[in-house]
């Protein structure tokens, strides 16, 4: 089962987007937008704090907790997950799983604690890769401004070492784009870990879906939903007529 | 008074004044001649004395007052009646390569069907991604004409102006504000096309109203005219091993030969409302336009604006020393005027990022004017003014940080 995942950006509780994780558009409020994406049959939210690593703060947690209301699909929470703390605040608002970047780059131990604390089904490592040449992609955080030398397949493997569960592979180069997603990353990370990876960044039409399902267990897609350029029931139905399965809609 | 002037340098204001609406202080530079410099002194944004800065105060008036329709109506207006059919070029655009010259001359073309000529004036040390983002440019179906000075009197123009006026851009500044009208009259192509009036970002309130650019910023009355290069007399500069044919795109123009040739210098910020994100979004959709590879740029958060040179960074890094004012707050000022960061946030990215040290090309700028490591920071800690700067052990630290 593959699975189709909605994004939203979030900076102080207004969904924006932006192209490379630069240049963010302020698209609003995001309840109009994570409450279509549910009635339209998404498998799982993901909310990313775009800017708790920049400005050491969070206003996330009121979001998530008038989201888990209406809500009743999988919520992976990140951003400014810090501390062991962090983490367990996220998942009392109502995070199923809690995504950790900066924080991780800085503290690795950090994945340890929350996987051995939550389990690792709760930690998702999302991971900025830029790609340098050919198969080669480094490790960035703070939403792309900062660069690492950290190999990105080098670190996803010492992270599902160290007890991450789950894969949030994020294109810099392709975010934004609508041009399609970096198979060759997908590729370079689904084979080497077996834990589910996630690949966002560069989501255009229905079919990178169906493309992005050899090398993913799932996709996440932001500014095609936000900007009403494709609908879940699309994708699933060109899913359906390649082999690929998916959740049918309950109704 | 012999204490005041010892207490404050560059003519700045004394008492330091931060905007209620943006981060701007009153420390901040507004545009100048350049070529008639002879010290670091400078004029600075103008301030209300309700506390608001000239800028924020015609960004209010922007959103509000400007009607934008009529203005799209003066813009094909001014492009019927320069645009030319006979396969000669009929408007100049001064073009980096960035994101804002690629909006302006692609959107004329595209949209206006006018045939626009890029100039480029290039840069000190060119950046990677500036030079393919330069190519990207061309290589989007645009023409360009690139003039590059001669390496050796740049250099020495650029170590001057840093020794001299703690500024190392200036030799592109003045070369750039001259290359177009150059090309303008050369080609024969009388309209030029300027992106942003600089006055929506540092200067007077009534600058924005008009849609020219003043004349006087690159060129003179009279070839007879006082001219200061890195903040040394035209006529002293042959003690610096430079000859005087040497500076032919570093002088002014003069008034004449523009108004005899009707040149109209214009800024497209007059007729479009600018933003460097639109301005983003549209060379991303329309060419190859990368933003910066590295991340952010030191010294700031963003990572789309003023990519080009090697020597930005000290660009701004001299600003943060001499105004205590660099990158981040120019990024974050723009930022909260578009709507797009609240004052908070602009605060907390100022504090974290701005005068962060540019290292990345610090030994090549170093290299690039020819002096040692020693000489920069005597240069740097003399640029620190007394009321803005103090020292407390061996680091320096603003008295007024931004609040």
């Amino acid at each position: 089962m593959k699975r189709i995942i909605a994004r939203l950006d979030i900076k102080l509780n207004k969904l924006i987007k932006g192209i490379h994780l630069e240049g963010w558009r302020l698209l609003g409020d995001p309840s109009p937008f994570f409450l279509d994406y549910y009635k339209q049959g998404i498998d799982e939210l993901i909310y990313i704090d775009a800017v708790a690593s920049l400005y050491s703060r969070s206003s996330m947690k009121e979001l998530v907790a008038a989201t888990t209301r209406d809500v009743f699909v999988p919520l992976t929470v990140g951003g400014g997950i810090r501390t062991l703390e962090d983490a367990y605040e996220m998942l009392r608002s109502g995070a199923d799983k809690i995504a950790v970047n900066t924080g991780a780059v800085k503290n690795p131990s950090l994945i340890d604690e929350i996987a051995t604390k939550f389990g690792s089904q709760c930690m998702v490592l999302s991971v900025q890769a830029k790609r340098r040449r050919q198969g080669e992609w480094k490790v960035c955080y703070d939403s792309a401004r900062e660069q690492t030398e950290r190999d990105v397949v080098d670190w996803i493997t010492e992270a599902v070492d160290r007890g991450a569960g789950e894969i949030l592979l994020t294109s810099i180069d392709q975010d934004g784009t609508a041009k399609g997603f970096d198979l060759d990353l997908a590729r370079s990370v689904f084979e080497t870990v077996d834990v589910p990876v996630v690949l966002s960044g560069g989501f255009g039409e229905a079919d990178d879906f169906v493309k992005a399902s050899k090398f993913a267990d799932g996709i996440a897609i932001a500014r095609q939903l936000h900007f009403k350029k494709v609908t879940v029931d699309e994708i699933k139905r060109q899913a359906r007529m390649n082999g690929i399965k998916v959740r049918l809609d309950e109704s | 008074m012999e204490k005041v002037a010892k207490q404050v340098l560059h003519g700045l204001p004394k008492q330091v004044i931060f905007c209620k609406k943006c981060v701007i202080s009153n420390q901040r530079p507004s545009t100048q001649r350049e070529f008639k410099k002879q010290n670091s002194d400078i004029d600075t944004v103008g301030f209300g004395d309700d506390g608001i800065c000239d800028t924020c105060r015609w960004f209010e008036y922007k959103n509000t007052k400007i009607d934008w329709n009529q203005r799209e109506k003066e813009l094909m207006d001014l492009c019927n009646r320069f645009r030319r059919s006979d396969g000669r070029f009929d408007v100049i655009v001064p073009a980096s390569g960035g994101k804002d010259s690629i909006y302006v001359a692609y959107m004329l073309k595209h949209t206006y069907n006018m045939n626009p000529l890029t100039v480029t004036w290039a840069p000190h040390m060119y950046t990677n991604v500036g030079w393919r983002n330069l190519n990207h440019m061309i290589d989007s179906g645009l023409d360009n004409l690139k003039v590059t000075p001669n390496g050796k009197v740049h250099r020495m123009l650029t170590k001057l102006a840093f020794e001299n006026l703690v500024n190392p851009f200036q030799p592109f500044i003045i070369g750039q504000k001259n290359v177009a009208p150059r090309a303008a009259l050369q080609y024969d192509v009388p309209l030029i096309m300027y992106g942003e009036n600089q006055a929506e970002a540092h200067n007077r309130f009534e600058e924005n109203l008009s849609p020219l650019m003043d004349i006087k910023h690159f060129s003179v009355k009279s070839s007879e005219d006082d001219l200061y290069f890195g903040g040394i007399h035209v006529s002293e500069l042959g003690k610096y091993g430079i000859q005087d044919k040497e500076m032919f795109y570093y002088k002014p123009l003069l008034e004449d030969q523009i108004r005899s040739r009707n040149v109209e210098v214009h800024y497209f910020s007059y007729y479009k409302n600018w933003s460097p994100q639109e301005n983003y979004y549209y060379a991303k959709e329309n060419t190859g336009f990368e933003s910066n590879p590295d991340g952010r740029s030191e010294g700031t958060y963003s990572k789309f604006a003023s990519l080009d040179d090697r020597i930005d960074g000290q660009h701004y890094y001299t600003m943060f020393i001499k105004f205590g004012q660099g990158r981040a707050m120019n990024d974050a000022n723009r930022d909260i005027r578009d709507g797009f960061i609240s004052r908070e946030e602009a605060v907390d990215l100022v504090n974290k990022y701005d005068g962060e040290f540019p290292k990345m090309y610090f030994q090549e700028v170093l290299e690039y004017m020819g002096i040692s490591e020693a000489r920069y920071w005597e240069v740097i800690d003399k640029a620190r003014s007394p009321h803005l700067w103090e020292k407390s052990g061996d680091s320096w630290r603003l008295k007024y940080p931004t609040c």
